[in-house]
């Protein structure tokens, strides 16, 4: 048995179609909302790209890389940028299908740093030559970038800028490494949340690679020490709340981990109905005894759940709903915590092979685990959440 | 039945509706009127307040508009959320006469049948579900109560038991073996039967929580015309699954909005509600933490029962989609009182009795927490809810049938 999305036995062998996860029929697993056909047919392409792309993964390889020029070839990259800058001007979600579609797969690609939350970031910018011109290199994948925002459980920026000079440190930062440009969330003078872009290199700028446990992803340390600023490189957020629309962005990559951490669930319990259809032990297949199935009824049971509060969460930040925060807070800490649980009660019900290397569930497992950590853990979200009810 | 878009502004504007007919129609006393309530006194608040919503047209919103609902899916959550928000009684008697049995007559019975029954039931006719026997629970389908083909009719004997509500039934939805000869599926039929026949005795059986709705229906050659058959002779079990997907979107629509709208807002309240040592349990965060991820819980349920009725009409629905949120909303009903339990401390343990005519969170934590499992027993227990999602929804194998 493999988990690796190859096709082979493993957590892809679903078709583009549907899967065990679905809810039903013709609403395809994640088929968040009333997206129609097109995101429909996005996740089908999606979907079929990634099997064919994880194929040629080498053998000893646990899990998927998708290369740069692949992503810039679907036009993955300028989803959400307007089409005036080669974008193509749709919303969150469709970023949502892919990112669900790169958590099945658990593939190891840049697009989390780039195109969710660069694109993103940009997109809440105030307009001008500097950010358009970004904004367009993204898009069409000529410049990677990655976006220094907290990544723990604490939201405040962690970089300040004073009349010509940035400093400040953010950890675990998404595809860091390898970016050619960083944008720096960060403090003015006036309080005020703004972007600040540099350049790894640049001179007070380091970025390091930060290995962890889940190698499907890449994460970095940003390191600024009193680097010169350009003003032509700060930027503000659009709007007359700049502190709400810094918020939305954090509120975006919470949300990524989801929507990945919903991809993910669904992979294992498919592959784990599989394996409990065809394992055999006590003369009958392990999925006839009722401790297994119960267990895969509950995985099936959270991942309806986990799906409806995504799609609404999704709904709501791609339509700029000022309330997103609330429903992303839902599906960021129920989906996040659900994902752990599915995957694993797969390694659980994988038995021994679940457990080796060779097997591959510990892929979605560390992935799982990076996914309920990054950008507030289950407990920041609920805090979040509760502070609604405790309001004298 | 698929019912038309509606538009934002039009909600808003049936919001306000609802919202003046509530302020105008809920009664502000029924709480104290209904503590202790007789069993008359029950059933006569019950019919009144049906009344009422039905002049209004809330009563069915979900039938279909030809008799007498029609109303769009966005709708009816805007009208279940704001008759729980103003603490309006619920609709316990006529329960299973607007939901199980109009979803039969509507999937399966005869157009005499629907024109009989609908309109009656708009009028008041109060229906029971006959079906669990003392050995048959959650082997529904091994019920012995057995109906003899005899000149024009049926000859019903057997005993039925759990039907809520029998004492006050004018109709029963009745399985009854007609084949014992073939496997046990296949040889149950499906009946209407009038509860004034002779032959029926019917006993209340006392439940965990003290009331005694729950009944043993006693048939001793109870006669049905042929005409009351539901569907073909031999094929009930089918006829009971395909419209059950029906009725439990359609319940679970009003009960999830019901639990967010009305159970967790008390829950709320309780929580910040100062203890004797004048601390409130809301300053608490542990406390802040059960109560964010129960607000979430539900807020996942809603979207689930919504997404039910939707995807029901559509045409959509998966085949489990009704055990999942049957399932859900039983075990997190059960979670959110055992909770309530909780943070509401002794006093809760002297609240002895919760209003009739009251939902299945009343404010009477215990008595309610108590009463979930109400809900994860009957109608297929959570047990096996997942067999079923396991089987039909997963494709697992099926457990080997142990011969007899």
């Amino acid at each position: 048995m493999s988990a690796r999305p190859d096709g082979q036995g493993g957590a892809g062998s679903a078709d583009g179609s549907g899967g065990v996860g679905g809810s039903g029929g013709a609403a395809g697993p994640g088929d968040l909302g009333d997206l129609g056909e097109l995101h429909r047919e996005l996740r089908a392409v999606a979907r079929d790209l990634l099997r064919r792309n994880a194929a040629k993964a080498g053998p000893d390889q646990t899990y998927a890389t998708v290369d740069w020029s692949l992503l810039a070839d679907t036009g993955w990259l300028g989803l959400e940028a307007p089409e005036e800058l080669d974008g193509a001007g749709v919303t969150f979600a469709e970023v949502a299908v892919v990112l669900h579609e790169l958590g099945r797969a658990a593939a190891s690609t840049p697009y989390l740093g780039s195109a969710v939350l660069g694109v993103g970031a940009l997109r809440l910018l105030e307009a001008g030559p500097g950010r358009d011109e970004l904004l367009r290199a993204a898009a069409v994948g000529s410049q990677r970038l990655a976006v220094a925002l907290p990544t723990g459980d604490d939201d405040t920026a962690a970089f300040r800028l004073d009349a010509h000079r940035v400093s400040g440190q953010a950890d675990f930062v998404p595809d860091a490494a390898g970016a050619d440009q960083v944008l720096l969330l960060a403090v003015d003078p006036d309080g005020l949340p703004v972007v600040v872009r540099v350049r790894p290199g640049d001179p007070g700028v380091t970025v390091t690679d930060r290995p962890v446990l889940d190698e499907t992803r890449g994460l970095g340390t940003v390191v600024v020490d009193g680097a010169p600023v350009d003003p032509a490189s700060v930027w503000r957020f659009a709007g007359d709340d700049p502190a709400a629309a810094a918020r939305r962005l954090r509120d975006r990559a919470a949300l990524a981990m989801a929507c990945d951490g919903l991809g993910l669930a669904e992979a294992m319990l498919e592959t784990t109905v599989e394996y409990a259809g065809t394992r055999r032990q006590f003369g009958r297949p392990i999925g006839s005894f009722q401790a297994v199935k119960h267990a895969c009824a509950d995985m099936f049971v959270q991942i309806a759940v986990g799906r409806e509060l995504l799609g609404e969460a999704v709904r709501s930040v791609a339509a700029d709903d000022p309330d997103a925060g609330i429903a992303v807070s839902r599906a960021k800490s129920y989906v996040c915590v659900a994902a752990v649980d599915i995957v694993g009660a797969a390694m659980q019900l994988h038995g021994g092979i679940g457990y080796t290397w060779e097997g591959g569930v510990h892929v979605y497992l560390k992935r799982a685990l990076l996914n309920r950590s990054l950008f507030g853990a289950p407990a920041a979200h609920r805090a979040r959440l509760g502070a609604r009810f405790a309001a004298p | 039945m698929t019912t038309p878009a509606i538009s934002t502004a039009d909600l808003a504007e049936f919001r306000a509706e609802v919202r003046r007919w509530c302020r105008a129609e809920v009664p502000s006393d029924w709480r104290r009127t209904q503590a202790g309530a007789s069993d008359d006194e029950f059933v006569r608040f019950q019919q009144e307040w049906f009344q009422r919503l039905r002049t209004a047209g809330f009563a069915v919103p979900h039938w279909p508009a030809e008799w007498g609902g029609g109303m769009p899916v966005a709708q009816q959550v805007v009208l279940y959320q704001e008759l729980a928000a103003h603490d309006a009684p619920r609709l316990v008697l006529g329960f299973v006469s607007i939901h199980h049995a109009a979803s039969t007559l509507l999937a399966a019975g005869t157009d005499e049948q629907r024109r009989r029954h609908l309109p009656a039931i708009l009028d008041g006719e109060i229906w029971v579900q006959g079906f669990s026997e003392p050995e048959a629970g959650s082997d529904l389908a091994s019920l012995r109560t057995t109906a003899r083909r005899e000149g024009d009719g049926f000859v019903v004997d057997g005993q039925k038991l759990w039907a809520s509500g029998a004492a006050h039934a004018d109709w029963c939805l009745l399985l009854a073996r007609t084949d014992p000869a073939v496997p046990k599926r296949r040889g149950i039929s499906y009946f209407l039967m009038d509860m004034r026949s002779p032959g029926i005795d019917v006993r209340p059986v006392r439940n965990a929580a003290g009331e005694s709705h729950f009944c043993e229906i006693f048939l001793n050659g109870v006669v049905i015309p042929a005409e009351n058959l539901v569907g073909p002779v031999d094929q009930g079990w089918q006829v009971a699954q395909s419209t059950l997907s029906a009725e439990r979107g359609m319940t679970m629509l009003e009960l999830a909005e019901r639990l967010g709208n009305a159970g967790f807002r008390w829950l709320v309240e309780t929580c910040r509600t100062p203890g004797p040592g004048g601390g409130r349990p809301v300053d608490d965060p542990r406390v802040l933490d059960r109560l964010a991820e129960l607000d979430t819980e539900i807020a996942g349920l809603r979207a689930l029962c919504r997404g039910l009725v939707e995807r029901h009409e559509a045409g959509t629905a998966g085949p489990v989609e009704a055990s999942v949120v049957k399932l859900y909303y039983s075990e997190l009903l059960q979670r959110t009182m055992d909770f309530a339990v909780e943070v509401a401390g002794l006093p809760a343990h002297a609240e002895l009795r919760k209003p009739a005519s009251s939902g299945w969170e009343s404010g009477a934590w215990v008595l309610d927490f108590i009463g979930s499992w109400e809900w994860t027993i009957p109608g297929g227990t959570s047990e096996i809810q997942r067999t079923i999602i396991g089987e039909r929804g997963l494709g697992l194998p099926r457990e080997p049938v142990v011969s007899s």
